[in-house]
């Protein structure tokens, strides 16, 4: 099948995909309580209890209730979310961007140190260099990441003080004008370095936290996937030719084993979004996953609805692309088959 | 001519720097440079309108900052104070009448809110009709609606209420919580005004009070700011604030540690980890009037209760049973462990710091087991057995008190068990919220009041709200003499009597139980040592700091 036939099947299946989602999603959240919860409190009379369920339509059947729901979400509107006192659609945005801007920064760092690491150790395989990078690789993926956290948390910020936590110094966060939501890219167009650094100065904590897990990830398969291809005829027939041995490695091998890692890189994506819920809390990241784990706790279900519908699409959208960069870098790979 | 230019030169600079250290000198107090007190704050507001907030929910104390009452109270006494008002009315003053009924408060002249409008007592009359009519769910709009019958403006800077009967509490009861703070009506009335039962949606997420602080901004889940109102027509605050929101426990403690929180809400078990800490002071001075309680239902609906209780609905309707489960508590494993220290034993619904607190009055105050296995022998359940469990939010301080309630009543006898179902706070809050309530025990503690008024008819009355819910009337040996009680000592104004009928309600109380009070639990803070004039007063909202007369120091 051709790209262009399989991305077009893949977006005419999207929205029914979407549709299952927001209905499983729906269903469980109903499942795990009723959607007044969070604003229950037993100082109500039983008129006010019932004054709610009339706003929020509870005495009308599931499937109208679904209906009311997904008219709302067509409209822009999600809900009111008792744990932020908004509208969910006017925090959504900055939360999101808060949580992008760290998933982005975290996997930015632990696709460059994961490849190179992973390069690295496979080149010289079985050598110190090897065994080293296996234990911190080792370390990354057995750490569970909010201790991991805690343990930079406690050095960095309460005994050095060489870190901050939170997003930015409120202060310089008000100087500045925030188009995007994005700190980083907001310092930029606002031409302030001491925004800039703020921004990073903030993010590395957080970052490395969620990243570590990651790197250990992506470097053991890039070691793996490389150790293999060096192992193949075409790169003996390759050094056989006279090329250098770092053109054999980047030109060759490592364009090749990069096809399994870049699976791996898209499923990383995955485990970033899950993982910032942990590392927003510790380092009091003003994000999705810290807004999320709130309403988790008091039952917040406009919030807990729109959190999981927005991360079933992006699920669906990051498996998408990751399928065509594949079939991108390996031309034997048949899609749709 | 050089010279003459030079003495001018002179001349200028010097009165130039004569000014200017005028100037500096006639500048007042606020025209230094405000520090930013910054403080690690447990809750999210659910809202900032006075109108629609929650006794006890954490908007309170943002409220209890911005917006001002016509009374307060200072941070030593619970003696209550002019605020909005010049004078408390009393009936020596002239102000309430001879009867009871009607209550006059002059009012404050110069006052001007924060968006500029000026303050008169039609803003007062439009903030306190305005609860009343919208009355929206959870908020505490009964504490007027249920009093007031009518609110009249007598001249700008007179106020009147008339009530519906003598409430010796009223001052205290309902002009004192954040209910009642004076919203500016031109501000309500210009964005988007009230319908009656919706709330207003600027309203729930700005605030335009006369208080010693304006609201700036309120960034959602992340922090809260305020800046000190430099017009305030009292001695202004010293520093501004920022409230840093929804932050874990933890971080708060390792926050105050790094120096990135000046004060924090914490409570006592983690006190310990501040001993000796540098730059840390520890502040532990009263008590909360938030009593931690285990509430025993005697009006379980039939084949309500959870799988696996054995015991039948009426369990706690024996009055033996529930004094067993007082006496067979250990109150020192639940203070000295989970409270470190920082409690008292109170098993009266008068907390200790409350008007009428007897010490004088029977009390369960130790673990007494041979007297809860007599108990327990006399009902027959100590050979036949029982399961029953206790409802909590999972994770929290109450869960420690089902457990330890747990640990007294097996340990007693392995026979009696005791299921701690821990949930998440959502669904305790929605199972809390059911009439009838569907388990026989749940644990939480009680709203903080200023008056004993409130406790008793909220936590002891048998027709009053919790009352209602558990069914005391089926549990009370004589549930009339106690609802008598309760309200004659309601509507008495002399002073004497009425300790003399709430110390009395305190023995009947300890007879005949309806919780079971772990503990109070002792007011305790940790916060940085630059922060000057630290005072902790149970009667403002938790968590009972009020910023503007703390001093940052550098």
């Amino acid at each position: 099948m051709q790209l262009r036939d399989y991305v077009i099947r893949r977006l005419i299946l999207l929205p029914f995909l979407i549709i299952g989602v927001s209905i499983i999603v729906f269903s469980l959240t109903r499942i795990a309580g009723s959607p007044i919860g969070v604003y229950l409190s037993h100082e109500m009379s039983a008129a006010e209890v019932a004054q709610l369920e009339e706003r929020f339509h509870l005495n009308d059947p599931l499937w109208t209730q679904y209906f009311y729901w997904v008219k709302g979400v067509f409209q822009g509107d999600f809900g009111w979310s008792g744990v932020a006192s908004a509208a969910v659609a006017d925090v959504f945005p900055a939360k999101l961007a808060a949580t992008m801007e760290l998933s982005l920064f975290s996997a930015f760092v632990a696709v460059v140190l994961g490849l190179w690491l992973g390069t690295f150790a496979g080149s010289r395989r079985n050598q110190w260099q090897d065994h080293v990078t296996r234990v911190v690789a080792v370390s990354g993926a057995s750490l569970p990441l909010f201790w991991f956290g805690i343990l930079l948390l406690i050095v960095f910020w309460a005994n050095l003080g060489w870190f901050p936590v939170g997003r930015s110094d409120a202060d310089i966060w008000a100087s500045i004008n925030h188009p995007t939501g994005f700190y980083i890219i907001d310092a930029i167009l606002a031409g302030s370095l001491t925004a800039l650094w703020d921004a990073i100065w903030h993010l590395i904590l957080p970052a490395l936290t969620l990243g570590f897990g990651a790197v250990a990830i992506i470097t053991r398969m890039m070691r793996s996937a490389l150790v293999e291809e060096l192992q193949q005829d075409y790169v003996d027939a390759a050094r056989a030719k006279g090329l250098p041995e770092r053109l054999v490695l980047r030109r060759h091998a490592r364009r090749n084993a990069l096809v399994p890692t870049v699976t791996v890189i898209g499923l990383t994506l995955a485990f970033l979004m899950q993982g910032a819920i942990a590392a927003e809390i510790i380092f009091r990241w003003p994000g999705l996953g810290r807004w999320m784990a709130s309403a988790v706790v008091r039952g917040d279900q406009a919030t807990i609805m729109t959190y999981v519908l927005f991360t079933s699409v992006l699920f669906l959208l990051t498996n998408l692309i990751v399928d065509i960069i594949y079939a991108k870098l390996d031309p034997r790979v048949r899609l749709g088959d | 001519m050089k010279t003459e230019n030079g003495i001018q030169t002179v001349g200028l600079t010097g009165t130039a720097a004569l000014t200017a250290i005028g100037l500096m000198m006639a500048a007042p107090a606020w025209a230094q440079d405000r520090q930013t007190i910054v403080h690690g704050a447990d809750e999210e507001p659910a809202t900032l309108d006075p109108a629609e907030v929650e006794p006890g929910e954490g908007g309170e104390a943002i409220i209890f900052q911005v917006y001002e009452r016509l009374l307060s109270v200072g941070p030593d006494s619970p003696e209550l104070l002019p605020a909005l008002a010049t004078t408390v009315p009393t009936i020596e003053n002239g102000l309430i009448s001879e009867d009871g009924l009607t209550f006059r408060f002059p009012l404050r002249e110069g006052v001007t809110f924060h968006d500029g409008s000026p303050f008169t007592a039609d803003d007062v009359k439009f903030s306190w009709d305005r609860v009343i009519s919208l009355s929206l769910p959870g908020s505490g709009a009964e504490i007027l609606s249920d009093r007031v019958v009518e609110t009249r403006v007598i001249d700008d800077y007179t106020f009147e209420v008339e009530i519906a009967e003598p409430d010796a509490s009223f001052l205290y009861s309902a002009v004192l919580p954040t209910t009642a703070s004076i919203v500016s009506q031109e501000a309500v009335e210009a964005n988007g005004g009230d319908a009656d039962g919706e709330p207003n949606e600027f309203m729930a997420g700005n605030m335009v009070g006369t208080g010693p602080y304006t609201f700036v901004s309120w960034n959602r889940t992340e922090n809260l700011t305020l800046e000190v109102n430099e017009g305030y027509w009292g001695t202004p605050a010293n520093d501004n604030v920022r409230l840093e929101m929804g932050v874990d426990p933890d971080v708060r403690v390792l926050g105050l540690r790094a120096g990135e929180f000046d004060t924090i809400e914490t409570d006592p078990s983690y006190i310990a980890d501040f001993e000796g800490m540098d730059g840390v002071e520890i502040y532990s001075e009263g008590l909360l009037l938030e009593p931690l309680h285990i509430g025993f239902n005697m009006n379980v609906p039939e084949g309500a209760l959870p799988e696996g209780d054995t015991i039948p609905e009426d369990f706690f309707a024996d009055v033996r049973i529930r004094q067993a489960f007082n006496y067979a508590f250990n109150y020192d494993a639940f203070i000295n462990g989970a409270l470190a220290g920082f409690g008292e034993v109170n098993p009266h619904y008068v907390p200790i710091g409350v008007f009428g607190y007897d010490p004088e009055a029977p009390r369960y105050d130790t673990q007494d087991l041979a007297k809860a296995e007599e108990l327990f022998r006399e009902t027959g359940y100590w050979d036949s057995g029982f399961t029953a469990t206790v409802i909590v939010e999972s994770g929290s301080l109450f869960e420690i008190q089902a457990l330890i309630l747990k640990d007294s009543i097996e340990g007693l006898n392995p026979d009696l068990r005791i299921n701690v179902l821990g949930v998440a706070e959502a669904v305790f809050d929605e199972a809390l919220a059911q009439s009838p309530l569907n388990y026989a025990m749940w644990a939480k503690n009680g709203d903080p009041a200023a008056d004993p008024i409130d406790y008793l008819q909220t936590y002891s009355h048998p027709d009053g709200e919790w009352g209602e819910v558990h069914g005391f009337r089926s549990g009370y040996g004589d549930p009339d003499a106690i609802a008598d009680l309760i309200d004659a000592a309601a509507v008495e104004l002399d002073r004497t009597a009425r300790a003399g009928m709430i110390s009395e309600l305190q023995t009947l109380l300890y007879e005949d139980p309806m919780w079971l009070i772990g503990a109070q639990e002792g007011v305790v803070t940790a916060y940085r040592d630059r922060i000057e004039g630290m005072v902790i007063q149970p009667l403002w909202p938790r968590p009972s700091i009020n910023f503007a007369i703390l001093d940052k120091t550098n």
